[in-house]
């Protein structure tokens, strides 16, 4: 018996001894406290070299939290892991985080103090621009009335749509026309699906979907009197907005319809879509914006942000969909930020009537009125600013024709088209396109059969739409804690074996508390008096409580041990400690926290 | 490039290029696990050649593909896994049932057999090249005074232990037993022994009086013995812990056991609604296989006393014997109705080449599936399983009766005294009393 104990005592830790010439090496191996190896590892270790995979490797970084508070074994050395496994990630983004800065985003940049950007004309760009990217400024003269465009989301597919019918797709560099349709009715709107294998066109009574060839395969009769289309390429989800004032959702990928909500803001003509989050933003007749998600029968979301009509709406998608930028018919632009809805970040008036606006992929905003184009650069826009000046000017282009109907930037270059009644031009704008693609989500370059592959991939990974709402970081995040309301007269009125588990740790006193104090340390400056005045809120409650609970304690007699008392002194005693804890914590007394298990969820 | 290669492909981390990362990722998780599900078809094949129930199952030492099984009719079947043929059997080798077998040497170039009619028969075990002459006669036949329930062979030496009344030492070139080996005092009767696997001269016995032993054949005497709530069918030494013990037993659970303390088990493993029957190691240590008299088998993983991976099907019986095959990738049964059933052990396991594409995304799925696990929707469809009504309503019933036992017990303390009884934790419960 001796000899097996001794057996598997002989499975301890193989100590290696390393001799070498400078002798640094066994320094490592003769600190106080080696790496904790897994103890199967342990037992192989001497028999076997282990793969490069499980070896300890580097010892995780100084930032690794200790759980030596735990007392299960299990538990600790599972969140040990997890920790020493989240320090050594970070420290790998912080390796990798200059990979994300981009220095220079490609803008013009001006040398002297005199000089403008928006001096620079379209023939100078063109002609300092590279061979390739000249290719973007061209113009389209076609007599179908007024134009709407679309880019696929590589940007390398446009899509048209004249107001009397003219429809056509192609793949503008390098001029392959796809289908050309005359569809000899009133046309509103075009967008893409979910590639340039299917687009739908918002024609005058329904909308229709169309294949690459321009062959007819949808008439989607629920859609009545479409004006303007989007689409949501993760969700694969066909949203129209019409006349009648429906917002109609429908699943590409099953053909049903999703939900319809009825706006009752009258005709709408004003749509966009947040790419972040999947919320639809649409501006009405009355001056209103409404942000709308289809798991909602009502706007999640309703802003007076014009005294007319709103007339364009866009999203930024540099900053994550943070900021929105509407126009309306009293001619004013204005920039919001979308955490917080109290009156508008900046505002600035425009001459002509209707303007068109759109956002870049960097951060550039378009802003098309009366005859030309302006164009503003980030800072400024999205930076706080109380008068109603315009922000100063990156580029500016006229054009002849009015009205312009739209304008789109394409993904992934510096080009901005724009739609007019003489057809459609498109100018360079340096430095509003993202410059590097991820080729597994959207290639400019892909081919037929990583086309067909990713159309599948994208079925497999279609996001449920019950999951749209303001905050997709939703997902994969703790849920609340769950309020107990069984209680009757602050007594559990059920047995302590079916409390739920936290409750009941929490009864014995053995739950890990330490989140909770972590929240009450967190907050910036704005939230300190709003948390100063909750507490004092607590400290009146809790007094005149306390005091009716002193007396009873004062009545009850001291040689008698009542459970009730006791647990009462016991309770009393428990807040006195926490109210100390916060006094010191107000004095910015910091006390050593123990890490929780919840800690990695901090960023 | 030419036509062929690989296409190009471009990477921006920027997390702004990426909306919906996460509500995509879990989506990939969900649907990996629901093709973990849907591949999940673990019963491979069925041995037959037995015409009663099967009761014990051995595999051949350096051999994957060997095993042999025993029948209560007396019968001795060897089969080979992998034409799924018998390549020896034997009718009738014992008379009544045939308990126990073994094999020994440390190439199992011949087994033991024991059985209830009081003998222990040696017998070479076929090559499987050519039809051996002299089949069906054993090599030698070690009589005695008592039924055997059980055998087990010394790794090395030519040494083998049975259980009685008594566990006995027998050397194979003697007819009479080496030694006897009992706690004193006992008078139960041994239900299985086996030796230990790294310590080869310590031996450990379960026995019908609740009892576990374990004794040294150097010192040819019980070194200790534990007494537990209820009796334990079955028990198996752990392959890489030597001081790690598996016990099945009659109270629905299995425990693992250190022998340094035996005053509370390292685990318990609850998910049986009936007795388990037997239980072993796989050759790694990591993971072991039960089956059990609720018809089911299950495969746990050393450590986490939940959840197992669970097997079943209409036609089989009450599971009297489980073996994992020496490679890991498979389980084997045999049950009352006189098949031995091969398993995989991983039940959405992809049996024939796989290329590297192919095992990289398996690989991604299972990372997927260990960070999502938490997910309400992904943990339902990976932990969820379906089992046969009976089991279902045994487990529910099971269920009731414990969290009713918990409650009154809760009831009772708060209506005695303060401080009167303490909770007893359950690890504290198994062991009744320990005896050195």
């Amino acid at each position: 018996m001796d000899a097996l104990f001794a057996k598997a005592d002989a499975i301890r830790p193989h100590k290696r001894r390393k001799f070498n010439d400078d002798g640094s090496h066994a320094k490592e191996y003769t600190g106080k406290k080696e790496v904790e190896l897994d103890s199967t590892a342990k037992s192989v270790l001497r028999h076997t070299s282990l793969p490069k995979s499980l070896r300890p490797g580097s010892p995780p970084p100084n930032e690794a939290k200790k759980y030596s508070h735990i007392s299960d074994k299990k538990l600790r050395a599972e969140l040990s892991r997890q920790s020493a496994h989240s320090a050594r990630s970070k420290v790998l983004l912080q390796d990798a985080s200059f990979l994300l800065e981009h220095e220079e985003s490609g803008t013009m940049e001006v040398e002297g103090e005199l000089e403008r950007t928006w001096r620079v004309g379209q023939d100078e760009i063109v002609e300092s621009a590279g061979q390739e990217a000249a290719k973007g400024r061209r113009e389209w003269k076609l007599d179908g009335g007024p134009y709407r465009s679309r880019y696929t989301r590589n940007g390398r597919h446009l899509a048209i749509v004249g107001l009397k019918g003219h429809v056509a797709t192609f793949d503008w560099q390098t001029g392959t026309l796809h289908s050309e349709l005359q569809l000899r009715e009133t046309c509103r709107d075009i967008t893409f699906l979910h590639d340039q294998s299917h687009f739908a066109v918002a024609q005058s009574k329904y909308v229709f979907i169309y294949d690459r060839d321009g062959v007819e395969l949808h008439r989607l009769k629920s859609h009545i009197e479409p004006t303007r289309l989007e689409f949501l390429p993760y969700h694969w989800l066909l949203v129209s907005v019409g006349r009648t004032g429906y917002l109609k959702y429908q699943d590409t990928s099953t053909g049903q319809i999703l939900t319809e909500h009825r706006t009752r803001l009258g005709a709408c003509t004003t749509m966009t879509q947040n790419l972040h989050n999947a919320v639809i933003h649409l501006g009405h007749q009355n001056g209103t914006v409404t942000l709308w998600t289809p798991n909602l029968p009502h706007p999640a979301v309703r802003l007076l942000a014009h005294l007319g009509p709103v007339v364009s709406v866009s999203v930024d998608p540099s900053t994550g969909g943070r900021y929105m930028a509407t126009a309306g018919h009293d001619s004013t632009v204005k920039v919001w930020d979308c955490r917080n809805w109290k009156g508008a970040v900046r505002q600035w008036t425009t001459r002509g009537g209707s303007t068109e606006l759109e956002w870049g992929q960097k951060g550039v905003l378009a802003v098309a009125s009366g005859g030309s184009v302006n164009v503003y650069n980030k800072p400024t826009i999205q930076q706080f600013f109380a008068g109603t000046t315009s922000p100063p000017l990156y580029m500016t282009h006229p054009i002849p024709h009015r009205p312009l109907t739209s304008v789109r930037f394409c993904p992934f270059q510096d080009v901005l088209t724009i739609g007019h009644s003489n057809g459609l031009s498109s100018i360079l704008v340096p430095g509003s396109g993202e410059p590097n693609f991820d080729s597994s989500e959207a290639d400019p370059f892909e081919n037929k059969r990583v086309r067909r592959e990713r159309e599948v991939k994208g079925l497999l990974d279609k996001v449920q739409p019950d999951m749209i709402t303001l905050d997709p970081e939703f997902v994969g995040s703790m849920a609340p804690p769950t309020k107990l309301t069984t209680d009757v007269n602050s007594k559990p009125n059920i047995p302590f074996a079916r409390l739920p588990r936290q409750h009941r740790l929490k009864l014995q006193g053995r739950a890990d508390e330490t989140e909770e104090v972590s929240e009450e340390e967190g907050g910036g400056e704005g939230e300190e008096g709003k948390a100063a005045r909750k507490e004092e809120e607590e400290k009146k409650r809790m007094r005149g409580k306390n005091k009716a609970m002193k007396r009873y304690l004062r009545k009850q007699r001291k040689n008698v041990i009542d459970p009730k008392a006791v647990a009462l002194r016991e309770k009393l005693q428990k807040e006195g400690e926490q109210r100390k804890k916060a006094r010191d914590a107000a004095k910015g007394i910091q006390e050593d926290r123990l890490p929780s298990a919840l800690d990695r969820f901090r960023t | 490039m030419r036509p062929g290669d690989p296409t190009p492909t471009s990477r921006n981390l920027d997390p702004l290029a990426h909306p919906f990362a996460r509500a995509r990722e879990r989506t990939r998780a969900l649907n990996a696990a629901k093709i973990e599900r849907m591949f999940a078809k673990p019963f491979v094949a069925s041995l037959e050649g037995h015409s009663d129930a099967v009761e014990v199952l051995v595999r051949k030492p350096k051999s994957l593909t060997t095993i042999a099984s025993t029948s209560w009719n007396g019968d001795i079947v060897i089969h080979d896994l992998q034409q799924r043929t018998e390549i020896l059997t034997l009718r009738g080798a014992h008379k009544g049932k045939a308990s126990g077998l073994c094999f020994g040497g440390q190439n199992g170039d011949r087994f033991l057999s024991c059985g209830v009619d009081k003998t222990v028969k040696l017998w070479n075990t076929p090559t499987g090249l050519e039809q051996d002459t002299g089949e069906g006669i054993p090599s030698n036949v070690f009589p005695s005074k008592n039924a055997f329930n059980s055998i087990d062979h010394h790794r090395t030496d030519p040494v083998f232990a049975t259980a009685s009344n008594i566990v006995q030492i027998w050397d194979e070139s003697k007819t009479a037993p080496v030694s006897n080996l009992t706690f004193p005092t006992s008078t139960e009767t041994i239900t299985s022994v086996r030796f230990n696997l790294s310590e080869p001269s310590v031996l450990a016995s379960v026995g019908s009086d609740r009892t576990f032993t374990l004794y040294d054949i150097r010192t040819g005497k019980a070194e200790r013995r534990v007494i537990m709530q209820m009796r334990s069918n079955s028990l198996a030494w752990s392959p890489t812990f030597p001081t790690t013990i598996l016990l099945a037993s009659e109270d629905h659970n299995l425990y693992t056991f250190d022998v340094r303390n035996l005053a509370s088990p390292t685990q318990i493993y609850k998910a049986h609604v009936a007795a388990v029957m037997s239980c072993d190691w796989s050759p790694t240590g990591t993971e072991f296989v039960s089956g059990g008299w609720d018809r089911t088998i299950r495969i746990w993983k050393e450590g986490i006393g939940k959840q197992p991976e669970v097997y079943h099907t209409k036609r089989m019986q009450r599971v009297f014997s489980t073996a994992f095959t020496a490679d890991a990738r498979f389980v084997l049964s045999g049950s009352d109705d006189g098949n031995v059933r091969i398993w995989k052990a991983k039940a959405s396991d992809k049996l024939g080449v796989i290329d590297a594409r192919e095992r990289a995304a398996m690989e991604y799925r299972d990372s997927l599936k260990e960070r999502w696990k938490v997910d309400a929707e992904v943990g339902k469809v990976t932990r969820g399983r379906h089992l046969p009504k009976p089991i279902y309503k045994a487990n529910q019933l099971k269920r009731t009766m414990l969290e009713a036992k918990r409650v009154k017990e809760e009831r009772r303390r708060k209506h005695t005294r303060a401080g009167d009884t303490k909770p007893k934790p359950e690890k504290k419960t198994v062991v009744e009393r320990e005896q050195t």
